[in-house]
């Protein structure tokens, strides 16, 4: 028994030892942080891939490295492991334009950061002397405000304390029978120290100064390869680059989220798209901005071992359309116009679970929280079983490519004379027959 | 009207009558029909709070999987987009467009290796103005199902509240070049041709080879590739009626008109242009295999 045991044991030490743990292979590596049209994106270009995709007139960040890469069955994806290996080179990039001539880039120091603005897209760049400057600033605006912190804490300590002393003397005097009249006076004169706010000067904090060759490139075709700093070329690092361009540039989608799905929201991406739904639940809607784009490119972009279809443009969401408004118009239903709204969403209560949207209540329950969604809300039921929208600017002007249609699918009990429908070639090819025949059995 | 043409109407007349008094086209049309009517209530039935969900039935389950497995999920939802009707009206159009252009193929080579075009060529008939009347049969004939299925397609969207919409028109019309240039090539390949079985072989196969080659530039990659496939299909796709269809859906996407216009007229010219080499071939080969 004590035998079976111990192969038992043996059995599943084996078992345990030979699973399957990814291969890592060392690998000379591009690593690439490209702007996606609304943010900046890491991603990297092994050995296995030949290309590298980058939008046009955009400044991209490049590096040259060492690295561990394997891949991971469970997601499908390839990955590196920089923690085990991450060796940066020192080097140069030759870039040469497919058919024409060649130039040699250089690595810079730069930084990337996004700042306050109308929209929220606005995206800096700055390099050298200047990208330390950014991050110095951003540094001394830190360490200002964990000095007011510091010194909030401190008054709030001695606020505390004060305040304990206080109503410890007020206790004393009143179990003792003395007025606590001027004690009272000193507790209402108190004041809680103000919390200080962080700095607000980015939207995205810049980024550690780091250095890598910096491409922004017209649209078009490149071939790169890295240079030692002994004139030699690095091995497998001749690499495609493609630049591309968006098609098409502030279109107007929809996010939809339904009421009862928070987690599953839908697209609607251009006017001739209908969003079909069964009516059971109120519908949120958020516009966005969108730019259009090579399906393979954009996705090989964001990952470069991603799968896209190259003969496909797809509509990419960039930021939330601010300020605007959503006119609904139906036929059974005298026209309407909504107002964005900030919602909160709450686990739901019971068996069934999931999530509800419910209106942000800031002074109530919500209170010291910020709204989840910030959404158009539009009731459904089958009486409007036909909503079409139009969203309009700050000024009350329609924005182009905004109209959408909403229909409440019926799942009618018709569906036997649609069926029947089908069959009529054949009673018409019945009906004829039986006259031929007819016709000339006579 | 020319002699020729007048001979092409009148023989075409009595073809579309012949199509009328056997069973081939009422099934054919009821396939599609039938086709239409479960692709249509499966939609209906995906639908859910959140808009179409394809796992929700099982037709559309295998659907939405084999179209976002191969062409990835970017080309299954703008399939999708503005409702089933487009994918409904591809796979509907199938039966009657098979029926009609095999059964041209195989009366055309038949009749010509029994020597019946032959007799009528002593009198008022010529080889052209023969083929010319299957592709008028094959055109009249399809008109009318289009008509049917517009119908057919309409109902179905006013019981469920569904719309066509404008791109569904669109569509439609490029179909119906497609169509016209498809059956021109089917003409062609009879005249080449001198039996009915190699005739529907090569015409099968030259269906095959354009669908092949649409269904490749559709398919997700990884990477480009530049081989001798890549070669093959650029040359094919000159040809292919399907490749100018899916640029003149593209066009219209992306609200290209004139160039979707174009398009049509490409496609016109090749169709003339296939007709015109029919003509050639049939004047130097003669009408007897």
């Amino acid at each position: 028994m004590k035998m079976l045991f111990i192969f038992f044991l043996f059995f599943i030490f084996i078992g345990l030892s030979s699973a399957n743990v990814p291969v890592r292979q060392e690998q000379f590596i591009y690593s690439v942080m490209a702007f996606n049209g609304k943010d900046y994106s890491g991603t990297f270009c092994s050995e296995n891939s030949d290309t590298i995709y980058l939008i046009a007139d955009q400044d991209n960040f490049i590096t040259a490295r060492k690295t561990l890469v394997y891949y991971w069955p469970i997601t499908g994806d390839w990955k590196t492991d920089y923690d085990a290996l991450n060796y940066p080179f020192d080097g140069t990039l030759k870039l040469t334009v497919k058919g024409g001539e060649s130039r040699i880039i250089s690595s810079e120091r730069y930084t990337y950061y996004n700042v306050q603005g109308e929209y929220e897209q606005n995206w800096e760049v700055t390099t050298g002397d200047e990208a330390e400057k950014t991050w110095q600033h951003y540094l001394s605006l830190i360490n200002e405000y964990w000095l007011i912190t510091e010194q909030y804490q401190k008054a709030k300590i001695s606020f505390d304390l004060m305040m304990n002393k206080l109503a410890e003397e007020i206790t004393k005097k009143r179990n003792s029978g003395l007025d606590v009249t001027e004690l009272i006076e000193k507790l209402k004169v108190l004041r809680l120290p103000e919390p200080p706010q962080p700095p607000n000067d980015y939207i995205v904090p810049p980024s550690p100064v780091q250095s890598a060759f910096i491409l922004n490139l017209p649209r078009g075709e490149y071939n790169i390869h890295f240079i030692n700093k002994d004139d030699t070329v690095m091995e497998d690092s001749k690499k495609r680059v493609i630049v591309f361009k968006k098609r098409r540039t502030d279109g107007i989608g929809f996010e939809v989220i339904p009421g009862d799905k928070w987690t599953r929201p839908v697209e609607s991406k251009t006017p001739s798209s209908v969003l079909y739904v069964d009516g059971t639940t109120n519908l949120y809607l958020r516009p966005f901005f969108q730019d259009e784009f090579n399906d393979l490119y954009y996705k090989k972009m964001l990952k470069n071992d991603a799968k896209g279809n190259p003969n496909l443009m797809n509509w990419v969401h960039i930021q939330q359309v601010p300020g605007g408004r959503i006119e609904l118009t139906g036929n059974n239903y005298d026209n309407e116009e909504i107002l964005e709204k900030p919602f909160y969403v709450e686990q739901a209560k019971g068996s069934g679970m999931g999530y509800k949207i419910v209106p942000f209540d800031s002074e109530g329950t919500h209170k010291d929280r910020g709204p989840n969604l910030i959404a158009f809300k539009v009731l459904m039921n089958n009486e409007r079983s036909v909503i079409k929208l139009n969203l309009l600017d700050r000024n009350g002007l329609n924005l182009a490519g905004s109209s959408r249609q909403i229909r409440v699918v019926v799942k009618t009990r018709c569906q036997s004379v649609l069926l029947l429908l089908c069959l009529l070639p054949l009673l018409v090819m019945a009906v004829i027959r039986i006259i031929r025949s007819r016709k000339y059995t006579v | 009207m020319s002699f020729r043409m007048h001979a092409a109407l009148v023989i075409a007349k009595r073809r579309i009558f012949e199509s009328y008094l056997s069973p081939g086209y009422y099934i054919a049309q009821a396939v599609g029909l039938l086709l239409s009517y479960f692709l249509i209530s499966g939609f209906v039935s995906s639908i859910d709070s959140s808009g179409f969900n394809y796992m929700l039935n099982p037709l559309y389950e295998l659907i939405g999987r084999s179209l976002s497995g191969t062409f990835g999920l970017t080309f299954l939802k703008k399939l999708f987009a503005s409702g089933p009707f487009q994918f409904v009206f591809y796979v509907s159009i199938i039966p009657v467009f098979l029926y009609l252009s095999l059964s041209t193929v195989f009366h055309f080579c038949l009749e010509k290796k029994v020597g019946a075009i032959e007799l009528l060529t002593y009198g008022p008939v010529d080889g052209t103005s023969y083929f010319l009347a299957f592709f008028i049969k094959d055109m009249v004939l399809t008109i009318l199902y289009l008509l049917l299925l517009i119908l057919f397609l309409s109902a179905a969207a006013l019981l469920n509240n569904l719309v066509l919409g404008l791109a569904f028109f669109y569509v439609l019309v490029v179909v119906f070049f497609m169509m016209m240039l498809l059956y021109t090539i089917s003409i062609m390949i009879s005249v080449l041709t001198d039996s009915s079985a190699s005739a529907i072989a090569l015409y099968i196969a030259v269906i095959f080879l354009f669908l092949i080659v649409l269904m490749g530039s559709f398919t997700i990659i990884s990477t480009y590739i530049t081989s001798f496939s890549s070669v093959l299909s650029w040359v094919i796709n000159w040809v292919s009626p399907f490749f100018y269809g899916g640029l003149a859906i593209s066009f219209i996407e992306a609200g290209y008109i004139v160039n979707y216009l174009l398009i049509l007229l490409v496609m016109t010219v090749l169709s003339c242009l296939f007709l015109l080499l029919s003509h050639l071939v049939i004047k130097v080969k003669g009408v007897h295999s």
